[in-house]
């Protein structure tokens, strides 16, 4: 897009962008060594996530307060409005995923010591490296103002969702099967939970750079597959 | 379940395919085509020299007052094409009252400001009359600022009162359209805003032209809004789509700030 007459609007939008990406660099590498922590039971590379998720909220408000500046300041109108709306709603995604990325560290700081994990770990790094390459697709799609890939990783959040599912099977046998693992399941619940979300967050973020880039909204109802609130109903 | 609410205004004034010559040579409009619906508040906006300005003259023909100057199509106003040579002109103006950049108070009181344009179309005795002055400030919401000073000149009132004065003298004589063309911008920002929510008011009763440079004031008074550039009409659109996301390449460089 061309300049602005005021080139210092452009300046305040280049920074917006920045800020945007260096979250969104953070926030990946957060969801995907969180799995990685909690995978590999490693207590140090969980603290270290626990302690980088600071400068997540720092960026955030940062963000928030200069998008408040720049609506005040120049009363940005099309394109610029959303761009600028758009920032405000994405850092608020990033900064929820850093939040989940920082509950599974803490999790794995609480499940070091009980070795016994089960089966369902495979499928939870599976959701996890799922969530973390749609997470950085939107990103790109942001980055790129690629409306069709964002669109793809709105259409692709299923997937999560059906795995979701098979872990929750996993992890409510291997209860059954001895009490002595609800302690260490329910966290692992909690987990795959959080995994889930971090990848609808994913699917928010698309929505935004649909809308950043098109000014149109996608539908409201998303294709969605979960069914582990009906297994459980029907039980 | 009944939709009323959803259904279209219906149009009180269509402009089709109207050029506008100011002599010689190019047009200054260039074939303009839109509608103002009955009851709404539409906005023209564009840089400098893009004829939206020159479009509002049309509209109650204040061309005409200069020579050379022709415009070519139809303007219908209820289905009739005020363009006609037989169009009476008195009778026009009083259906499609205008509001200029500057307030041009007559030099008279504020009384005489109003009742001087009353007489001009209607005889009423004076009860009567002095009824229609006080409604005409009223709905300008000027009446509680000068009720105690009727008898003095119109030209001691600050900028926003006359403005406001001039909008009582165009409502006093009960049109149908009011032009605006940027009532706002030798005002300061309360007078613009009283200025702006009188505007609001006063679409419950009138179809309302206004022309302004400031494009927050269109996003915040209209329901329309036409983009214009060069003479020529870019976009016509729902101001909410309008100022969020324009169709038009143009009509987006322009109220983003990235124009030329």
């Amino acid at each position: 897009m061309t300049e602005h007459t005021v080139r210092a609007f452009d300046r305040e939008l280049e920074l917006l962008g920045r800020k945007i990406s260096e979250m969104g660099g953070i926030a990946e590498k957060m969801l995907s060594e969180s799995i990685e922590a909690l995978i590999s039971l490693n207590v140090d590379e969980a603290n270290a996530i626990i302690a980088t998720d600071l400068r997540l909220d720092v960026l955030q408000r940062e963000i928030e307060e200069e998008a408040v500046h720049i609506i005040a300041r120049r009363q940005p109108l099309g394109p610029d409005l959303r761009e600028i709306i758009g920032a405000m709603r994405i850092s608020g995604d990033l900064e929820r995923v850093g939040d989940l990325a920082k509950n599974i560290a803490k999790r794995t700081v609480a499940l070091a010591d009980d070795q016994r994990l089960p089966r369902a770990m495979i499928g939870l790094r599976h959701m996890g490296q799922l969530a973390a390459m749609q997470l950085k697709d939107v990103l790109d799609a942001y980055g790129q103002g690629d409306v069709e890939r964002a669109d793809s990783v709105w259409r692709r959040d299923a997937e999560i969702d059906a795995l979701e599912d098979s872990v929750f099977r996993d992890l409510l046998t291997f209860m059954m099967e001895d009490p002595r693992n609800i302690s260490s399941c329910t966290h692992l619940l909690f987990c795959s939970k959080n995994v889930e979300r971090a990848g609808d967050h994913a699917t928010n973020i698309a929505e935004t750079v649909h809308y950043i880039v098109t000014g149109e909204t996608l539908p409201v109802d998303r294709p969605k597959t979960s069914e582990s609130g009906r297994w459980i109903a029907d039980r | 379940m009944n939709d009323l609410s959803i259904t279209e205004p219906a149009t009180k004034i269509a402009v089709r395919n109207l050029h506008f010559y100011y002599g010689g040579g190019k047009p200054a409009l260039k074939n303009i085509n839109l509608s103002l619906g009955a009851n709404q508040v539409t906005a023209f906006i564009g840089p400098s020299g893009c004829g939206k300005s020159t479009l509002l003259r049309v509209l109650n023909r204040m061309y005409d007052l200069y020579p050379n100057q022709r415009a070519e199509g139809e303007v219908l106003l209820d289905g009739e094409n005020i363009l006609s040579p037989k169009q009476d002109l008195n009778l026009l103006r009083a259906r499609i009252g205008m509001v200029f950049q500057k307030p041009t108070p007559f030099p008279m009181t504020i009384y005489e400001n109003i009742a001087f344009c009353i007489r001009l179309y209607e005889k009423l005795p004076k009860s009567e009359l002095d009824g229609r002055v006080e409604k005409a400030l009223r709905s300008a919401a000027l009446w509680d600022e000068v009720k105690d000073k009727l008898n003095v000149s119109g030209l001691s009132l600050s900028g926003g009162q006359q403005q406001r004065l001039c909008i009582a003298r165009t409502v006093a004589i009960k049109p149908e359209v009011i032009l605006f063309d940027e009532p706002c911008s030798a005002l300061d920002p309360i007078s613009t805003a009283k200025i702006e929510e009188l505007i609001d008011e006063l679409s419950e009763s009138y179809t309302i032209a206004i022309v302004t440079h400031n494009m927050q004031q269109a996003a915040r008074v209209s329901d329309m809004t036409a983009f214009m550039y060069l003479g020529e009409l870019i976009e016509f659109n729902e101001t909410t789509k309008m100022f969020t996301s324009p169709a038009q390449q143009r009509t987006q460089d322009y109220i983003t700030g990235r124009f030329g």
